[in-house]
């Protein structure tokens, strides 16, 4: 349950930023997640809803947005989606690092992400 | 529930690109170059609950205890009993007990060698929390990482998953003295393996008969 220690890090940044002059109501985090990246969407947004509640920020949502897989072949120059692995038993076909063109090794180079790309909020008016 | 009510020119983006993950890599970055700076090389082994990576580091500090000062962290959700017999071999071990219990991170490890000198050290054998998933998205600062399946967890282990293999640079096939018995194919998880990753390099072993353990040692020792 590693995404509980991410959505932790996650709400923790989120409220350094909302709690940081002007005072500010944070609506929406867009996080971006990349599909190498070895977190369940679903289980981060359990996560950060419970871990937001009691906080200043315990009405945002949380967007996930996935980032799509890219590799490089050192070998024969490819660059771009990776080969995909049909018949292995994940839910989804499974991202390899075999090149698409040459079969040889290929290195990722996106993929990889998750980051907080923005947060949309609105600025506090003091009652 | 709160409703906002706000005209569409009183919200704001902002943009950030504040990486989650980037607070485990920098530290695993930092341990990296203080291991570097004492020419320790520290190997971290990722595997399921009872894939043999308490026998296999066992072995391994037997094969190589003699040749090169050898330290053990052992990553444990509960219990201590996993190192007592490497210590019997006067090695020095830390067990780090882990609160979330999944995985190591890079802060527990640069404790861990805050307790040991690591001027009589070069060699470092990190074993991580029984557990296939999520290690993958924490590095400690270890040179290789290399995960450990045995024939036992049956002949999917390899495709269930596939994050594991991806950031690894070698991979051991352990307890093959079982495979018949369990009717599990080596060569098919070799294969496996290899349409994951063409050139990650796969070690077959069996810690009961010691096949395959030397090759695992010189590869550990050629890192």
């Amino acid at each position: 349950m590693h995404e509980l220690s991410i959505a932790s890090n996650l709400v923790e940044s989120v409220l350094e930023f909302a709690n940081s002059p002007p005072p500010k109501k944070v609506l929406k985090v867009l996080l971006q997640i990349g599909e190498l990246t070895c977190v369940e969407p679903e289980q981060l947004q359990f996560c950060y809803s419970a871990v937001v509640q009691e906080t200043a920020i315990e009405d945002s949502t949380l967007e996930i947005e996935r980032v799509p897989a890219e590799v490089a072949c050192p070998h024969c120059g490819y660059s771009g989606p990776p080969k995909y692995w049909d018949d292995a038993l994940a839910a989804a076909p499974v991202a390899t690092l075999q090149c698409p063109t040459c079969g040889k090794a290929a290195e990722t180079t996106h993929g990889h992400d998750c980051t907080i790309r923005t947060i949309r909020y609105v600025e506090q008016q003091p009652e | 529930m709160i409703q906002i009510e706000a005209s569409p020119e009183e919200i704001y983006d902002i943009e950030l690109e504040h990486s989650l993950l980037e607070a485990n890599a920098k530290i695993a970055q930092d341990n990296r170059e203080k291991l570097d700076r004492h020419g320790i090389t520290a190997i971290d082994f990722m595997g399921a609950i009872g894939s043999g990576k308490t026998t296999l580091i066992t072995r391994l500090v037997e094969k190589l205890k003699d040749r090169t000062g050898v330290a053990v962290f052992n990553g444990d959700a509960t219990t201590s009993s996993d190192g007592d017999p490497i210590a019997a071999m006067g090695v020095p071990i830390v067990q780090i007990a882990t609160i979330n219990g999944c995985h190591l991170d890079a802060n527990v490890v640069a404790k861990a060698c805050a307790k040991i000198d690591l001027d009589k050290i070069s060699l470092i054998f990190i074993e991580n929390i029984g557990n296939l998933i999520c290690p993958a998205e924490f590095p400690l600062g270890s040179k290789a990482r290399v995960v450990v399946v045995s024939v036992t967890e049956g002949p999917y282990m390899v495709r269930k998953h596939p994050h594991m293999f991806l950031g690894a640079q070698l991979v051991v096939i352990n307890k093959i003295e079982l495979a018949e018995t369990m009717e599990v194919s080596v060569e098919k998880l070799i294969d496996d393996v290899h349409k994951l990753k063409p050139d990650l390099r796969v070690i077959p072993t069996s810690c009961k008969t010691g096949a395959g353990l030397d090759d695992v040692a010189m590869a550990i020792l050629a890192v």
